[in-house]
């Protein structure tokens, strides 16, 4: 019974297939909020309300002509978009959605399990660096470089910012922190500005508009996937919409609370608190244009940086003086 | 490490092909270089061997933004060669087309700035007003570019009083929307990020280089062909000169702005004193000898045309300048100590419509721009000799 | 300032380098000089009139001459100043540097007429001497040498159309 559940845990739900759909089911509503947003249609034609347009790209790219340069490290480029595929789909699984106990670790959720999904999900930066590395073309050479340029500058908040609800729970386990949160729903509220500041530094971390600079379309063609075609293009957007998914299931777990109340109940939090902050995410990115790399650092570092140091403090003072 | 960056003639900045080649040192530009040539299609050669009613209709396709300008530009020319007056109204028609064409213009602009700068929303809402214009001018004439409303001696259609008052009603839609363009092309702080101190053009540099239009007029020089030298109607018309003061790309998102606003003014004033009676004369078919030069306010910048006649019923030389050739001194200019990332901002901002540019003979190549340059034919050979040796495999294969 | 006015200006700072002067409409005045004089008359116009806008260069084929004209924008009208230069007789294909027409450069004067210039270098085959950039700018770079596409006697021949596979 326990081999069956953790079968169905790996691959059906969080598993890949869940994944792949929630993550494609995402893709329609970020693609049409976005659009109601600028008065538009978004998608419409495929399926019921263009539901099943993100699926429709996905098909039309695996079937397209794979064209691989021919200076290009094949064996980097070929295994890059599978390497990026298999980190966030891994990442997705750490997510407390069921099959967890917060009072027992498990084989999904252990002390420290919160640094081992902050890290799979830097992991993707580096993949995109490689990917524009091993393009050898101009254009991917200087989309790599402005991707760990942004590291830089989004890192050190996001990481501040979302371990300051881990320090107040008292607990290094996502499903600890969640349970924590739920028994106590107002110590939600001083986590506002980490929150926030989290927001902001998941937007630059998935590139999105006002941070989409490493495959800025107008300036630099495609960035770091100006070479990419056919399968692997399909991989690299799976991946990035998977990791919109489990940034948004992080942000969801760490900041509202999490997803209790068994497998069905915890199901219709999950999508309920996810495509919140999906939503959120899109509203960001249809009201702001985007701003230049150097803008971005010295963004990052003059406001996101000390508002996170502030969250901590906050944090801490409450911790110590009033718990 | 300094190294060059080819931008065009392909690129989903450039809306048609041009290249520039960029020696970029990191992420600043230290030298620019523009090669022209890719858009030629032979105009000056080809209107020497066609009728002035005929050349009316290939100036309209020297662009499509800016048809009306060329035509108009051309038309008043002639039409001084063959000493007609064409009546008032037909006046008032022709210039009503053309300030409605700026408007379209500085919108499209504004949604391309906007769109360069990553504003996509920007983007979508000022050409979903574009669309208004363009169904009031395709009310007017019957199509929404290249409106072929100009004939020797007036114009071809009338406006009926019913159009009249439509067009009216629209005026109010388009000016609230533009006040809310301006506040937030002024206050959305991650575009003024981008647009302000970007592309910085001196004063005298302008003048010197001979800039025209709204990328002069950003950098406080007042020069504008409507006032300078009125045509048409515009010595009677209540008209300002839009200037703003800050050299960058910003002040010629202001100046546009401001100039939408005084279309607004002169449209309205256009419609409601619109004179009574007929809407052409007729032109000969022979033009006097002479010369003439006819100059023109387009939405870029000052279009001039010089004709000379012979006598006959084809013009002996027809030379057209039109504004964006006059720019591109300035945006080598501009581009230098730049970054990469204003690259598309640069060149966007001196609106340029680079089939404007171009006209003087049939193109023989079409060139290729990788780091080395190709000639087409070379290309062909190439392409057939790399299938040659590696045949396609099939590419409709099902993934799963 | 009127024509009168703007004409007043002009004689009494060019004096005697002008050749012609008419006024044929309002606001359009055409003044001829010589081209020895070019250079200085430019400067002179820049310099201590303020005439610093050039709208652009033509030029044109008479047959047995070039006459360039210099189109300069002014607050209420248009100054044009016109040159000619002999244009060599024979074929073009027999012309060599030393016949071809040469015009001196304003680029000095005026930077912004760079790009004017190259066009009437690549047009007409008049050979603008001091250019600061000689290169093509408006024709292939593989375009056949001695081909000035702009003179009265070149005329393009359209090669007959033929539809691969079809009927002629």
């Amino acid at each position: 019974m326990a081999v069956l559940k953790t079968v169905l845990y790996l691959i059906v739900y969080p598993g890949i297939l869940f994944l792949f759909v929630y993550a494609t089911f995402v893709e329609w509503f970020d693609r049409k909020v976005y659009a109601r947003l600028q008065n538009r249609m978004g998608p419409t034609h495929t399926g019921r309300f263009g539901l099943l347009q993100p699926i429709a790209d996905f098909v039309k790219l695996m079937s397209k002509e794979d064209i691989v340069p021919d200076k290009a490290d094949k064996t980097l480029f070929t295994l890059l978009p599978i390497f990026g595929l298999a980190i966030v789909a891994t990442a997705g699984l750490l997510l407390p959605v069921w099959h967890t106990n917060p009072l027992q670790p498990g084989f999904n959720s252990f002390p420290g399990d919160i640094i081992i999904l902050l890290y799979l999900l830097s992991l993707p930066t580096l993949i995109f660096f490689l990917a524009g590395w091993s393009s050898t073309n101009l254009f991917s050479t200087i989309g790599g470089s402005r991707v760990l340029t942004m590291l830089f500058g989004y890192e050190v908040p996001l990481f501040l910012a979302v371990l300051s609800p881990a320090l107040l729970a008292g607990s290094w386990r996502l499903a600890e922190i969640a349970a924590f949160y739920r028994q106590h729903p107002l110590l939600i509220l001083p986590n506002l500005i980490g929150f926030a500041v989290a927001l902001v530094c998941v937007q630059a971390k998935l590139e999105r508009t006002p941070f989409d600079i490493p495959h800025a379309e107008t300036e630099i063609v495609g960035g770091t996937f100006t070479e990419y075609s056919g399968k692997k293009l399909a991989f690299f957007r799976l991946m990035t919409d998977i990791e919109l998914v489990v940034s948004a299931g992080l942000l969801a777990t760490v900041f509202l609370g999490g997803f209790g109340g068994g497998i069905f109940l915890g199901f219709l939090q999950f999508i309920g608190k996810t495509l919140a902050v999906i939503f959120l995410l899109t509203l960001m990115r249809a009201v702001t244009g985007r701003i230049r790399i150097d803008q971005v650092v010295s963004f990052a570092w003059k406001y996101l940086a000390p508002l996170a140091v502030l969250q901590l403090l906050i944090v801490i003072f409450i911790k110590g003086w009033v718990l | 490490m300094k190294f060059s960056i080819p931008i065009g003639p392909q690129h989903p900045a450039l809306k048609e092909p041009i290249s520039l080649r960029m020696t970029v040192e990191g992420e600043v530009i230290r030298d620019a270089d523009i090669r022209l040539g890719y858009n030629h299609r032979g105009i000056e050669k080809l209107a020497e061997e066609k009728t002035w009613i005929q050349n009316i209709y290939l100036m309209e396709r020297i662009c499509g933004i800016c048809s009306h300008s060329h035509a108009t530009c051309y038309v008043q020319g002639v039409e001084k060669l063959m000493d007609i007056v064409p009546p008032k109204r037909a006046l008032y028609l022709r210039f009503l087309v053309a300030e409605l064409e700026r408007v379209h213009s500085h919108l499209l602009w504004l949604g391309v700035a906007g769109h360069e700068a990553g504003f996509d929303t920007f983007f979508m809402y000022t050409w979903r007003d574009r669309e208004i214009v363009m169904d009031m001018l395709e009310a007017i004439s019957g199509n929404r570019v290249h409106y072929a409303i100009n004939t020797l001696g007036g114009v071809r259609r009338d406006l009926d009083e019913g159009l009249r008052q439509k067009i009216l009603g629209q005026l109010d839609i388009l000016r609230r929307r533009t006040e809310y363009y301006l506040k937030i092309g002024a206050n959305e702080p991650t575009f003024v990020a981008r647009l302000a101190g970007v592309g910085k053009l001196s004063k005298e540099k302008a003048m010197d280089l001979c800039a025209v239009g709204p990328t002069a007029r950003a950098s406080d020089i007042a020069r504008d062909v409507r006032r300078d030298d009125p045509y048409g109607i515009y010595a009677e018309t209540p008209f300002e000169v839009s200037t703003a003061d800050t050299c960058d790309v910003l002040g010629r998102v202001v100046v546009r702005v401001k100039e939408l606003f005084q279309c607004y003014n002169l449209i309205e004033f256009m419609l409601k004193n619109l004179p009574a009676g007929e809407v052409k004369v007729k032109a000969p078919r022979r033009a006097k000898p002479g010369e003439v030069v006819s100059r023109y306010e387009a939405p870029r910048g000052g279009n001039i045309h010089y004709i000379v006649s012979g006598g006959a019923d084809k013009p002996e030389r027809l030379k057209v300048r039109a504004p964006t050739l006059a720019n591109y001194p300035a945006t080598v200019e501009m581009l230098k100590n730049g970054f990469i990332a204003d690259i598309p901002l640069i060149f966007a901002a001196i609106d340029p419509c680079i089939c404007c540019a171009e006209r003087t003979v049939e193109t023989v190549d079409l060139r290729t721009g990788e780091e080395k340059v190709l000639r087409f034919s070379e290309l062909r050979a190439l392409a057939k000799e790399r299938f040659d040796k590696n045949p396609r495999k099939g590419t409709g294969l099902w993934p799963f | 300032m009127n024509d009168l006015d703007t004409i007043e200006r002009i004689k009494g700072a060019l004096g005697s380098r002008i050749v012609e002067m008419t006024n044929p409409a309002p606001g359009r005045i055409f003044m001829t000089v010589a081209v020895e004089d070019l250079v200085s008359v430019m400067t002179n116009l820049k310099r201590d009139l303020g005439f610093w806008y050039l709208a652009t260069i033509s030029g044109f084929d008479k047959g047995d001459a070039f006459q360039i004209l210099y189109h300069f924008g002014l607050e209420g009208g248009n100054l044009n100043v016109r040159t000619q230069i002999p244009k060599p007789a024979g074929p073009d294909g027999a012309s060599a540097d030393k016949t071809a027409p040469h015009l001196p450069s304003i680029c000095a004067v005026i930077p912004g007429a760079i790009l004017y210039e190259r066009e009437l270098q690549d047009m007409f085959g008049i050979v603008v001497d001091n250019i600061p950039d000689p290169r093509r700018v408006v024709l292939p770079d593989d375009w056949p040498e001695q081909n000035f596409p702009l003179r009265k006697d070149w005329k393009f021949e359209r090669p007959p159309e033929v539809i691969p596979g079809g009927k002629k």
